[in-house]
């Protein structure tokens, strides 16, 4: 591949979540300190940067409540003169070493306790790399005139800590913006369940997702499935994504829902049906209200709030039989209610 | 009869500096970045007392466009470009952001003039071709901002009219209709009414939340029709259904009247350009308060609203093992699994053929709700006495800021801040000019507080 590629790369610092990914439980049979993962992680960022001399990088970090720029190869004060020429080291890997772990150290050294509690600044880690990748796509293109500045964006998120619902629509804004910048979001969930909303980002912009197994070997699944650009993953077999949940948030509680309730003026979700929209005081109508509100207790049963992690197509013909009388019945129930 | 002028259109033969914003919007929208601008311009447009306020450009009287332009001490000239353009992208920021209530899920006819008209050649190549190609690319985008709207084509040629594609809310199918060039052939005298009244017919089945829009593309200045075309356009109004009409040749008495009655949008295109920046216009969601101030609105009633049921689905990819469909009853592996039935269907957005629910991918809604919480506009920052430790980069991009303020050209004022510095009125956080327009345009999503 002849372009250069640019990778920004999203690193999840969460106190709390590091603290649960190295202590070995029952779950956990292999557990990964946050200081083995960042000596994985430096391995495979000088690697991005040894691939290819055009390539850039940029490291975010996020921590609880906001997000910091850990690295920047484009920006020209990271040359540190604290360190000394050292003959065995590659220079540009040295710097970058430096430059991440000074400033982790010094952002972690200022986290409080009650900082334990706050989740993590996700999006704004996730929007500044977005800024960061608009600016340098569109100076370059200004300087070679389209000529070379087919630099080949993407974003790699290392993500320990669960979904904030709360940041539903701003991850959602985030993933248009990187398609209409042509930017693929991949995902590596180093530790912790599955996030939706991650999930979403890489499969709608062409990424891939992966929930590694084995933590202690982060190493041989960020080279095989990260490093290459997505021009040569054609090429590769990289894993594929597995169920892709399209499970949104809902406005009024940010609970996570499957079956939601939508205005149809503005397209707020909501998780029960509501007489006033929150978002564009629309007033709807009191018999839809009634009808709805006789259908959903079929909907919000236990059972069905439970199963969506472990539905699988082998067992749908059961669970078809008994939902969908269960559907009808609420139906015939909200014709005599209405009645 | 003179065509309108449309604020913010520089024509070819205009030798001012404005030029430059000319240039420099074409090179946005080459990006992809044409969604917020043709949202601004849909907005200044609504305040059509600026338009008046304005002459026709002939009218105009003669500007020293250099004046504006002052070199710096270096004698460059390319501080004082960069400040017109950065001046260039704020203005268009700065446009009101009233809340406007907007139409979501819209149900489009597009009505394509096929008469012997449309092989003028005073657009180049012909008229025809040229809204053939315009066509493809307003379906394409009119998608991307409308991914829950609805499109169907019909066109209008030898006095009947002619039903290309059903309505469909897949670009693809509609793109398709409108792909076969010898099946569109242009021919004979067109018909307004029959066109309007079949296009009328194939929405007449729809739900009541639902916007109707028909946009014609209109190259005749005769129209050949059956009966009373004011009888058509009573119908219309009295259907809700929003007429924009844009005439290629020149303005016509019936076409500005069903635009002006039916709360549409008139305009007549001056050359190859403006065709399709008056095209473009139609595509960000109209506001529902025209409709409901116009002289259609019915006791000042708006579209009446409604709850709606939707499930989110999980789609299986293409390695689970394969099971029927229960929509074509066929044996596949990838499909998409109703949250409330588990039965599997092949493509959303659709209705669960088991128990109903309405089927929706949650991001195809979640690309509407930058409307509904923008972000903030960031305010200029005019010095730095009150700050007095201001961080010294962008918060975005990490660009590092200009240490002492620039000398204005021109006219201080219009929301330009002397150091580039754009502060969010939120958390406070200070932004480059780019990232500022970056934000607001594309991302919508502040970078420093989240939301």
């Amino acid at each position: 591949m002849d372009a250069a590629s640019h990778l920004g790369v999203v690193v999840d610092l969460s106190p709390t979540h590091w603290y649960l990914s190295s202590t070995r439980t029952q779950h956990n049979a292999r557990p990964l300190s946050l200081k083995s993962f960042l000596s994985h992680l430096l391995v495979f960022l000088n690697s991005h940067i040894a691939c290819k001399d055009e390539n850039t990088l940029a490291v975010f970090g996020v921590l609880p409540g906001r997000s910091i720029m850990l690295y920047s190869s484009t920006s020209e004060s990271s040359g540190n003169p604290l360190d000394k020429a050292d003959a065995n080291t590659y220079r540009p890997f040295k710097v970058l070493d430096a430059t991440v772990m000074r400033t982790i150290a010094e952002h972690v050294e200022n986290l409080g306790p009650s900082d334990l509690e706050i989740p993590g600044e996700l999006v704004g880690a996730l929007t500044k790399s977005l800024c960061h990748i608009n600016r340098i796509t569109t100076t370059s293109s200004a300087h070679a005139n389209g000529q070379t500045a087919s630099i080949d964006p993407r974003i790699l998120i290392l993500s320990v800590s669960p979904d904030q619902s709360l940041s539903y629509i701003p991850i959602m804004n985030s993933i248009f913006s990187a398609q209409k910048l042509r930017v693929t979001i991949d995902v590596c969930k180093v530790y912790g369940s599955e996030s939706v909303f991650l999930q979403q980002a890489a499969h709608l912009t062409g990424g891939s997702y992966l929930h590694i197994d084995r933590a202690d070997a982060l190493l041989q699944y960020l080279t095989m499935s990260f490093l290459p650009p997505p021009g040569i993953r054609q090429l590769l077999s990289v894993p594929t994504q597995d169920k892709i949940d399209f499970r949104a948030a809902c406005f009024c509680h940010k609970r996570i829902v499957d079956i939601g309730f939508v205005c149809s003026v503005c397209l707020s979700i909501f998780c029960q049906p509501v007489p006033v929209c929150s978002t564009c005081r629309t007033k709807f109508p009191i018999k839809t209200l009634q009808r709805l509100n006789a259908a959903r207790p079929a909907v919000t049963t236990p059972t069905a709030a439970a199963t969506p992690y472990i539905r699988s197509p082998a067992s749908l013909p059961s669970s078809n039989a008994i939902k969908v009388g269960a559907v009808n019945g609420s139906q015939a129930a909200a014709r005599n209610g209405l009645r | 009869m003179p065509p309108r002028l449309v604020e913010n259109y520089n024509g070819d033969d205009s030798d001012s500096d404005v030029d430059i914003f000319g240039d420099f919007d074409a090179g946005v929208k080459g990006k992809g970045k044409g969604k917020g601008k043709a949202i601004d311009r849909g907005k200044k447009d609504k305040g059509k007392g600026k338009a008046k306020e304005q002459s026709y450009a002939w009218e105009a009287s003669y500007t020293r466009s250099w004046d504006t332009v002052q070199e710096d001490e270096a004698g460059s000239l390319q501080g004082a470009v960069e400040d017109l353009i950065a001046r260039g992208r704020r203005r268009r920021l700065l446009a009101p952001a009233a809340a406007i209530r907007r139409a979501i899920i819209r149900h489009l006819i597009l009505l394509l003039d096929l008469s012997s008209a449309m092989m003028d050649r005073d657009m180049r190549p012909t008229r025809f071709d040229l809204m053939l190609q315009y066509a493809r690319e307003f379906v394409t985008e009119w998608f991307d901002q409308n991914p829950l709207g609805q499109i169907g084509v019909v066109g209008m040629r030898a006095g009947i009219g002619e039903r290309m594609g059903e309505m469909s809310g897949n670009p693809q199918e509609v793109l398709k209709a409108i792909s076969e060039r010898h099946k569109l052939e242009p021919t004979g005298e067109p018909s307004l009414q029959n066109a309007i009244e079949m296009a009328r017919a194939s929405m007449s089945h729809l739900p009541t939340h639902s916007s109707r829009e028909i946009i014609i593309i209109f190259g005749s200045l005769t129209t050949c029709d059956p009966g009373n075309i004011h009888d058509t356009l009573a119908e219309c109004v009295k259907d809700r259904i929003r007429v924009s009409v844009v005439a290629l040749a020149a303005e016509m008495k019936i076409c500005r009247e069903l635009c002006d009655k039916t709360g549409g949008q008139f305009g007549v295109a001056l050359n190859e350009g403006h065709f399709k920046d008056l095209l473009f216009e139609l595509i960000p969601p109209p506001a529902q308060r025209a409709l409901s101030t116009g002289p259609n609105a019915r006791g000042g009633a708006t579209a009446p609203a409604d709850l709606m049921m939707m499930g989110f689905p999980t789609r299986l990819p293409d390695t689970s093992p394969p099971s029927l469909c229960v929509c074509h009853s066929q044996l596949k592996s990838e499909g998409f699994l109703c949250p409330r039935c588990g039965a599997k269907v092949c493509d959303v957005p659709t209705d669960c053929d088991i128990c109903g629910l309405m089927i929706v991918s949650s991001p195809h809604l979640a690309r509407s709700y930058h409307h509904l919480f923008p972000v903030k506009t960031y305010q200029a920052v005019r010095s730095l006495d009150d700050t007095p430790n201001a961080s010294a980069t962008c918060h975005a991009c990490a660009r590092p800021f200009k240490d002492a303020p620039q000398p204005m050209a021109g006219a201080t004022g219009e929301g330009m801040s002397p150091l580039g510095r754009y502060r969010c009125p939120d958390c406070q956080n200070d932004f480059c000019a780019e990232c500022d327009v970056f934000v607001h345009d594309v991302v919508h999503c502040c970078p420093g507080c989240g939301k």
